[in-house]
């Protein structure tokens, strides 16, 4: 633990206060075209497209379409066997504003704006969705062809479910049902690099890709997918980021500037504009949770009812994911030893959305923190004490069956509450993470801790 | 047109009313200044243009005859710093590194004017730049400690905390 206190150098830190830093538009290689995009000007219709006009234009050295895309429909999960959702640029449909149709490289920004502007674009407007609650009415737009909600989780279940222990006989012996609801809203990264990359077609027939992803081999995997190569024709050059915060994870640019240079046999470069980014690139989730906790009048949480509906935008990306690990997350960093958990991946006319600090987690920690606040709230208890008393201690299960081996819980809170100034009695003060006993381990925890590996 | 650019004159061809920050990166080779917005709204791609904090991405190259720009390219090279760049390296106040260098060409116009280390005074001069990792604080010490006349250490390596190198965190 040498580094932690200690005063450690930044590696890049000499480079970022001199501007010697690299980031992927300071890359400059001569004879690059300028990459711009025709992105869907309304949030969800049927779609024909006429490129012609564009690809006769001087200056324009390649128009992209669906049509030119080795392998077009692909999912960020399909390396795990799941089955691709996402067009990489749309054929028939649109399912949200800004979903790119086609690219264009030329000569210069202005040429390039120009040509996009005379692809020639039919739109047969449909209702959108926003509302992910709306999304399973029986009059609800229909977005996407798995239905409205994903469909492909283990075992080919439409929800990420949890059952665990005896939800009904926590909630045939409980004092007290509270419930809440809880909807954090998508947030937009706005990193202040917006999406950039650089294709340079090398005349051995690699590409060299410079991308500012944060995913750098996933990114690889994927375009290599798309354009059907091996991963020997793609140089990869990334690690420098200016700002991610999850928005970088999904590749969004990487492919298409691929395209372009093997179409046009030229550099391309594409960099987002700032509006680009706020209206196209992936956000963090809408997401809406229902808790519903059977609890006793001193404060154990027997059992907890819970359902999450989370929004992924038009395409599913890696929103699966985020839901199971939000489902892992959902008793926050607290012991319940009944569940029943159901969530839903919904589908939207949103953009896609995807990681944000702490992908899936962050959603789940805001609520059941605020809950256990309402519990202690509604029995007129300590919420410290509530938190300390529910907290993880070794030996606890989480509600995907780990067996805690050392949880730092217990320790956390009381130096918050020291940190606050908050007096605790002594029992509260003194409690520690070591396995439940006495006071510590009421009757409705006994059953299950006796045998962890029943879960 | 000609322009004086952190010392070294040089000639312009682009046309009147290209910004100044697609003259500095697309012409002139001066990567510092950052494209974020080009809208004015987020500071990353500041320069000093006749010891005045500007905005490049809003300012037509046309009525800049004669002016003298700085950008960080001008402040220090990495064996000889400037002390707001060794402000900005001693007080980590780069992170991603995307918006340092609007934010350091900010600071230096502010210490250069007599700004105090008055932190509302700091946060003042530095409205307008945005930044997503740090949350302002370790910047705003940064440009306070400059405007104290703090002296910074930079000899701290891997070696000196005791690391037998910089990847080797055991």
């Amino acid at each position: 633990m040498k580094a932690v206190g200690a005063r450690l150098p930044r590696y890049d830190g000499v480079a970022h206060v001199t501007g010697r830093t690299v980031f992927v538009d300071d890359v400059r290689v001569p004879g690059t075209l300028t990459v711009k995009a025709l992105r869907s000007p309304v949030h969800h219709a049927g779609i024909s497209v006429d490129t012609s006009p564009a690809e006769q234009m001087k200056g324009v050295h390649a128009v992209v379409t669906h049509a030119d895309v080795p392998l077009n429909v692909y999912g960020h999960l399909s390396g795990l066997g799941i089955p691709g959702d996402e067009p990489l640029l749309a054929e028939d449909d649109v399912r949200y504003k800004g979903q790119p149709i086609a690219i264009v490289a030329a000569e210069d920004e202005d040429t390039a704006n120009e040509a996009v502007a005379a692809i020639k674009l039919d739109l047969d407007e449909r209702p959108a969705l926003f509302d992910l609650r709306k999304a399973f009415d029986p009059d609800a737009p229909k977005i996407h062809h798995w239905g409205n909600w994903y469909p492909h989780f283990e075992n080919e279940m439409d929800r990420r479910q949890i059952r665990k222990g005896d939800i009904a006989w926590a909630f045939d012996h409980a004092d007290v049902i509270v419930e809440g609801v809880y909807r954090p809203a998508a947030i937009e990264h706005v990193p202040l690099e917006t999406q950039v990359c650089q294709v340079v077609p090398e005349p051995s027939g690699r590409l060299t890709i410079y991308s500012c992803t944060q995913a750098l081999y996933f990114s690889m995997g994927v375009v290599a997918a798309h354009l059907q190569v091996p991963l020997n024709k793609l140089k990869l050059v990334g690690g420098t980021v200016g700002g991610g915060f999850g928005g970088k994870v999904d590749t969004a640019t990487e492919t298409m500037c691929s395209l372009a240079a093997l179409k046009s046999g030229r550099p391309v470069k594409w960099r987002w504009t700032r509006e680009e980014e706020f209206l196209c690139s992936s956000t963090r989730a809408p997401w809406h949770m229902e808790i519903a906790d059977a609890v006793t009048k001193d404060g154990w949480i027997l059992g907890r009812k819970m359902l999450t509906l989370h929004d992924a935008g038009a395409y599913a990306r890696f929103s699966p994911y985020g839901l199971t690990k939000h489902s892992f997350h959902h008793t926050g960093a607290y012991t319940i030893p009944n569940l029943e958990f159901d969530g839903y991946v919904v589908f939207t006319n949103r953009v896609p959305t995807t990681a944000m600090r702490g992908f899936g987690v962050t959603s789940v920690s805001f609520a059941t923190e605020t809950h256990m606040s309402r519990i202690a709230n509604v029995l007129g208890l300590d919420p410290i004490e509530i938190r300390l008393k529910n907290a993880n201690r070794i030996g606890d299960t989480s509600p995907n069956g780990i067996v805690y081996s050392d949880p730092s819980t217990v320790a956390t809170i009381q130096t918050i509450a020291e940190a606050i100034g908050h007096e605790l009695p002594a029992a509260y003060r003194t409690t520690t993470s070591a396995k439940r006993e006495g006071e510590w381990l009421p009757e409705h925890l006994v059953a299950q801790l006796g045998n962890p590996e029943d879960h | 047109m000609n322009l004086t650019v952190n010392g070294l004159a040089r000639e312009v061809e682009s046309g009147p009313l290209t910004p100044l920050l697609r003259v500095l990166r697309d012409e002139l080779g001066v990567h510092s200044p950052k494209v974020g917005c080009e809208q004015g709204g987020c500071g990353a791609c500041t320069v000093v243009v006749d010891g005045a904090p500007r905005r490049s991405c809003l300012l037509p190259v046309g009525g800049l005859e004669g002016a003298e720009i700085s950008t960080v390219e001008g402040l220090g090279t990495p064996d000889d710093l400037g002390v707001v760049q060794q402000a900005f390296t001693h007080h980590y106040a780069a992170q991603c590194g995307f918006c340092t260098s609007g934010m350091m060409m900010a600071a230096q116009a502010y210490v250069d004017g007599g700004g105090t280390d008055d932190r509302e005074a700091i946060q003042e001069a530095l409205a307008g730049h945005v930044c997503r990792c740090t949350g302002y604080v370790k910047i705003v010490d940064a440009v306070a400690a400059v405007a104290r006349g703090d002296s910074f250490d930079l000899t701290v390596t891997a070696a000196s905390a005791g690391m037998t190198s910089g990847g080797d965190l055991q």
